[in-house]
């Protein structure tokens, strides 16, 4: 029906909506954030914590960037693999280090190190086997 | 404390479990549409009215919010670390799913990159 080849273009859809993804984390984190030390005990206080929740911008632009990763994702499974897709999604576990790194200036051990470098090898592999189907069917 | 880590092992895994589901749901969703978008804002509209329309994708998102429910519970029970590296085992339950309900062809390739993933998530979560 559909031609389920890995594109360098659905890549880069997936590294996007990867990034997207990260974004939702951190919009909603902050979101949170603004009502510090704030407990939900019953029905009545998360009511007053969701009602202040939605009054900060960084919900809306978190609720946005989701609807945003849900067209962009539902797009790419109309195109590939769930096989395929959902492991190289997963690129989300190397994006978030990076950015600690390079905008946090976080120190990363010589562990998460490893466990980045198998992801990443983990991801080039499952991208590799989208290209070998293609060519058992050529 | 031993019988305390099967409930939360049993908990992550349901949660794994629910999230396949939803993409499943999404999956066979998205390939009973007739067509697939390209970059053209007329027919992206057009696919995800297409897509907002069928009930399937409504009873994914039925399980995703359980799994949310879920996960919650989780976190207030495990250290974050520890939930992160278990619920890395949902790649797995993908990978099967994939191969015994969508009948993908999963080869050995597919499956080492999917472990060598699983195995790095557990690293990062270790650390």
């Amino acid at each position: 029906m559909f031609k389920k080849k890995l594109t360098f273009k659905i890549l880069l859809l997936l590294i996007f909506s990867d990034i997207l993804e990260t974004s939702i984390q951190f919009f909603f984190k902050k979101s949170a954030l603004a009502q510090n030390g704030f407990v939900v005990m019953d029905l009545a206080s998360a009511a007053v914590f969701l009602k202040a929740a939605f009054a900060s911008p960084f919900l809306w632009a978190g609720l946005i960037a989701v609807a945003a990763v849900f067209i962009i994702w539902s797009g790419i499974l109309s195109k590939i693999d769930l096989s395929v897709a959902v492991p190289i999604a997963s690129f989300s576990y190397i994006l978030v280090p990076l950015v600690s790194i390079i905008f946090l200036h976080e120190k990363i051990t010589v562990l998460r190190w490893t466990g980045i470098f198998f992801i990443l090898a983990g991801v080039v592999l499952v991208s590799l086997s989208s290209k070998e189907r293609i060519i058992q069917e050529k | 404390m031993k019988e305390g880590l099967l409930v939360i092992l049993s908990l992550i895994a349901l949660t794994s479990v629910c999230d396949t589901i939803n993409q499943l749901f999404l999956k066979t969703a998205v390939d009973s549409l007739s067509f697939s978008p390209s970059f053209n804002i007329i027919k992206i509209f057009k696919f995800i009215f297409q897509l907002i329309i069928k009930p399937r994708l409504w009873l994914g998102f039925v399980f995703s919010v359980i799994s949310l429910c879920i996960w919650l519970l989780v976190l207030s029970k495990a250290e974050l670390n520890f939930a992160f590296s278990a619920d890395s085992m949902h790649y797995i339950f993908i990978a099967l799913a994939s191969r015994f309900v969508l009948k993908e062809k999963v080869t050995s390739l597919r499956w080492l990159g999917t472990g060598l993933i699983v195995v790095g998530i557990v690293l990062i979560s270790l650390s």
